[in-house]
């Protein structure tokens, strides 16, 4: 490669010339923020996992009452337990794979390391909708099993003179549809927040991949 | 005890800048961008410099870390559409006479290795700066078959794009 050689040749003997940064220019910029993308992943990361943890304690206590009375407290409970203990595990293992990243590292390395840590956190959401997912289609389940109590508890409170058929046929076409509703949101915006923020990283990545085939 | 290493610091960039600058230059399209990778590649620069033992050489220590922050770290900015070099390309002569030809052939040259993906362009820069086949691999993480494979493919790469 001819040109290449001329190039490199050139490269070397001749100084390339750039404005010079000045020793007082250098000192300032020491001090000013990073905007790198490990930083934006981390604070993403900690606010989805923020968001997941949050949530459960802005169930109103409605919703607890009404649920203990239709008979589900221990379930509750020991979903509950089992879902702080996943939590923490996840928190840890976010914690060692961000202490992995090392701008010092390879290349290959770095980028490694990065979509590790961001795999992660995917996995936390994907437990955390899978499990939402589940817990809705299991207490609709027993719901319908149950339907007598819970139109006693309805009718009780807050739907006075409605016929059942009515009350149960909007009753779960309600829970479907803002189910569906909640989790296509969410995919929708983690497609968008990450497909954004990880697409260069990621084909960065395949192709130095390719090269080790 | 910081201020001196602050000052250590600042005065071996001051003298190995050109190494960021050439890594700016093959990574981003204006000036504003240029000089923004410059100052995240200082940041990243700066933070990983107390585990910096000088083992190696300042300035191989610093390819990697400025690598790895155009390639991995740099959010491109979006928002500039701008795909103009902001100044040409400049060598600055050494010798007396001026070869245009010559001249003309390095810039379609260097334009061409700015068409390449981000890990060509890396390859590409460190062959430039006349790193052996062991370095290349050892800053990119791959092995020094696979580098050499490779750097064979990019130049085939680069010989179709200048000669269609």
């Amino acid at each position: 490669m001819d040109q290449l050689e001329a190039l490199k040749k050139e490269w070397q003997s001749r100084e390339q010339v750039f404005p010079k940064f000045t020793a007082e220019q250098i000192y300032p910029m020491l001090l000013k923020k990073s905007s790198s993308i490990v930083k934006w992943i981390v604070i993403i990361s900690l606010c989805e996992i923020a968001f997941w943890t949050i949530l459960a304690f802005l169930i109103p206590d409605s919703v607890n009452e009404f649920n203990n009375e239709m008979g589900l407290k221990t379930i509750y409970t020991v979903l509950n337990v089992v879902n702080y203990t996943v939590v923490a595990i996840f928190i840890f293992l976010f914690y060692k794979n961000y202490q992995k990243i090392q701008v010092t590292g390879t290349i290959k390395e770095l980028m490694g390391n990065i979509l590790r840590t961001r795999k992660t956190v995917r996995y936390f959401v994907y437990y955390n909708i899978g499990l939402a997912t589940l817990l809705m289609i299991g207490i609709n389940i027993y719901y319908y099993f149950n339907k007598e109590k819970l139109y006693d508890l309805f009718s009780q409170n807050e739907l006075p003179g409605i016929p059942p058929e009515a009350f149960f046929s909007s009753f779960f076409i309600g829970q479907f549809v803002v189910g569906i509703v909640f989790i296509g949101f969410l995919m929708l915006f983690y497609w968008l927040l990450y497909g954004l923020l990880l697409r260069r990283l990621k084909r960065n990545y395949k192709e130095l991949k390719k090269i080790e085939v | 005890m910081t201020k001196e290493l602050e000052h250590s610091f600042v005065s071996q960039l001051e003298q190995n800048q050109n190494i960021v600058h050439k890594i700016c230059r093959l990574y981003t399209h204006d000036s504003e961008s240029h000089n923004d990778l410059f100052q995240e590649i200082t940041i990243q620069l700066w933070r990983a410099y107390p585990k910096f033992r000088g083992d190696s050489k300042f300035s191989t220590w610093m390819y990697r870390v400025a690598l790895n922050t155009a390639i991995t770290l740099y959010r491109k900015n979006k928002r500039k559409v701008q795909t103009q070099d902001f100044e040409g390309i400049s060598f600055k002569m050494k010798s007396e006479e001026y070869d245009s030809t010559v001249e003309d052939q390095l810039k379609l040259m260097y334009d061409a290795v700015k068409t390449l993906n981000d890990i060509d362009k890396a390859l590409v820069f460190l062959y430039l700066e006349n790193k052996n086949y062991r370095e290349i691999a050892a800053t990119l993480g791959i092995t020094e078959v696979n580098a050499r494979v490779k750097m064979n493919r990019i130049k085939e790469k680069l010989r179709t794009i200048l000669n269609p």
